[in-house]
């Protein structure tokens, strides 16, 4: 153990360096896109696309990082947090299309509305538990997905209807760029929140619930205003990230502001990085989301899947992250943020202990 | 003995139905404050239920339970909680990710209504507690590597946290074998020398007559007796709730 501890300090200390450098270049890069840049002859390190890409890994570090704490530290595992995110895109959408509002200004009321509808809902639905309050979370993400655009009013869709939203167009020089480092920013955002939350009296409590509900309850955790707390934290950060979207999309509807794929990606996200952790969610969102554009063939490095058309990918694409949902429920339960504690390595013995841990 | 003094904790004719079976009913009685009394009955009395009422986890059916005068009937449980009744579970609940000093530091970051504690005098107190009860050696170590009677130990620890005026304790000796019973004594002694109120649920006889200074026993929901803990076990009723009829009439002639 002693022998092992000062190689496995080592180990975590290159991954440190590793992830820092990786981060930077990331973070870096797209500057590289600059016009001044550009004429004082910096080797273009990243282009549009790639930091377009960039920008959706970003965006659903907030989504990920976000449903960590509903899910991973409180437990409860919700189903729908694709409404938030979409109620934050329509919020600021609605906002700057239809009352002309300055981006700016939009963007800080998304959190304020995707809170007070998560606290609205979360008062009767986090009195369900287990697979009662994921299947009513996901009925309420489906449902206000489907209110926005059905909703009319004298005969006119009041949220652009079928047809969508669309924002004028944000006047700002580099506006690619800018949406990069406004996401990042969210993401350094959620990721902040959730380490002081861990670090709080009120992340002690939401754990409590997590694993005890009504142990918790008896030593005074007020269960039910935690709970409902979590969520609309969730969804503030949530909302944040529909609201960038919004702007940055410059065209919103139905199907890119409430997509019912992002309610299972971030929970996948989640448990393969580390539930409960306040990287892991971070870190399982990067791995999954280039998975992601990966098999859809949208990264510039690409690679054919054997016997599958370019048409079929997309389908591919989700049969893989199924597969993938299984396995990582199975033999990584506690995610790949666990190999980088020191403390376990990868290995046959390890994942024969989480098959044995994880079955009945 | 309790005549003189004004009860803190109250009972009347507390009852709580699941369906058509009544789990408590009509229960009456008090405990004083600084007393230590002993609840015992058959499986199936009622004692657990009648835990779960007065902590606050099941709604009353019908009575009134009151602390200090006031009723508290119908309160959440963790306002409960926050007024000074603390309580352990017969199946221990441990926070199963947490370590030994976490778990008790729950309890004294939330217990407590008057102060707010930040996590770090919460940690203080659960050192202080886990001392208390023996469990300060084990403090660093994950709650899933610790023995039953440590599990039950950390159950009254989280509890104890909370600095409760009155603590319910749900069979924390059950379990237990002759040596561990001895130390879960002592531990509860020295939590009732603290000017602890403890209310217990017991199977274990040698328990009762051991701390209690008053038992009360349930019998289908029903206080069948009350009084000093010998006096009571040697009622003819009590030996016949527990051991049949049969065994009553023998151990009277």
């Amino acid at each position: 153990m002693i022998v092992r501890g000062d190689s496995d300090r080592r180990w975590r200390r290159i991954f440190l360096i590793l992830g820092i450098v990786v981060a930077a270049y990331a973070l870096l890069a797209p500057l590289t896109s600059l016009d001044a840049a550009q004429s004082a002859g910096v080797p273009l390190l990243a282009d549009r696309l790639w930091f377009r890409i960039a920008t959706f890994i970003a965006m659903f570090v907030v989504m990920a990082t976000a449903w960590n704490i509903i899910g991973g530290i409180t437990g409860y595992a919700a189903f729908g947090n694709v409404a938030f995110f979409g109620i934050g895109a329509y919020t600021t959408g609605m906002l700057i299309a239809k009352a002309r509002w300055p981006f700016l200004v939009a963007l800080p009321v998304a959190p304020i509305i995707a809170t007070a509808f998560a606290t609205l809902i979360g008062l009767p639905l986090l009195r369900l538990r287990g697979h009662y309050f994921a299947v009513a979370s996901l009925g309420v993400g489906v449902a206000v997905g489907e209110l926005v655009q059905n909703v009319e009013y004298h005969g006119q869709p009041i949220f652009g209807g079928a047809s969508g939203l669309f924002l004028p167009i944000y006047s700002i020089d580099n506006r690619g760029l800018f949406f990069f480092y406004l996401m990042v920013l969210a993401a350094g955002i959620s990721i902040a929140v959730t380490w002081w939350v861990l670090r709080s009296r009120f992340g002690y409590g939401l754990i409590a619930i997590r694993e005890n509900e009504e142990a918790a309850a008896v030593l005074g955790v007020n269960t039910t205003a935690y709970k409902v707390a979590a969520f609309a934290l969730a969804a503030a950060l949530t909302g944040m990230a529909g609201g960038i979207f919004s702007q940055w999309n410059v065209f919103i509807n139905q199907d890119n502001a409430f997509p019912i794929e992002y309610n299972v990606q971030m929970i996948l996200m989640a448990l393969l990085g580390g539930t409960g952790t306040v990287f892991g969610p971070a870190a399982g969102a990067v791995l999954l989301q280039l998975l992601i554009q990966f098999l859809g063939g949208s990264l510039p490095i690409s690679a054919d899947i054997p016997f599958v058309s370019d048409a079929a990918r997309p389908i591919v694409a989700q049969v893989i992250l199924g597969v993938l949902l299984v396995v990582v429920v199975i033999f990584v339960p506690r995610g790949v943020i666990d190999f980088f504690g020191g403390r376990t390595r990868l290995s046959l013995a390890y994942l024969r202990r989480s098959l044995r841990e994880t079955s009945l | 003995m309790s005549a003189e003094t004004k009860p803190q904790l109250e009972l009347r004719q507390v009852t709580k139905r699941f369906g058509g079976v009544a789990a408590v009913d009509g229960v009456t009685f008090e405990v004083a404050k600084g007393d230590i009394v002993g609840i015992i009955g058959p499986n199936g009395a009622g004692k657990t239920t009648l835990l779960n009422c007065i902590s606050g986890l099941y709604r009353l059916d019908g009575g009134d339970i009151r602390w200090d005068g006031a009723s508290i009937s119908g309160m959440a449980p963790h306002r409960v909680a926050r007024l000074g009744i603390g309580r352990t579970f017969q199946i221990v609940r441990p926070f199963g990710s947490m370590t030994v000093r976490e778990n008790a530091a729950i309890g004294a970051l939330f217990g407590s209504a008057e102060a707010r504690r930040k996590p770090k005098e919460a940690f203080e107190i659960a050192d202080e507690v886990l001392e208390l009860v023996g469990l300060a050696a084990k403090a660093g170590h994950p709650v899933s590597t610790l023995t039953i009677p440590d599990r039950k130990r950390l159950e009254v620890a989280r509890a104890v946290a909370t600095k409760p005026h009155l603590l319910l304790l749900d069979e924390v000796m059950a379990g237990l074998n002759n040596v561990e019973i001895d130390q879960a004594l002592d531990m509860i002694r020295k939590v009732h020398a603290t000017g602890v109120t403890v209310l217990l649920i017991e199977h274990v006889m040698r328990v009762i007559i051991g701390v209690c200074r008053r038992a009360i026993v349930l019998d289908f929901g029903q206080v069948l007796a009350e009084g000093e803990p010998d006096v009571v076990l040697r009622d003819e009723r009590v030996i016949q709730a527990y051991l049949g009829e049969r065994y009553a009439k023998r151990l009277k002639s």
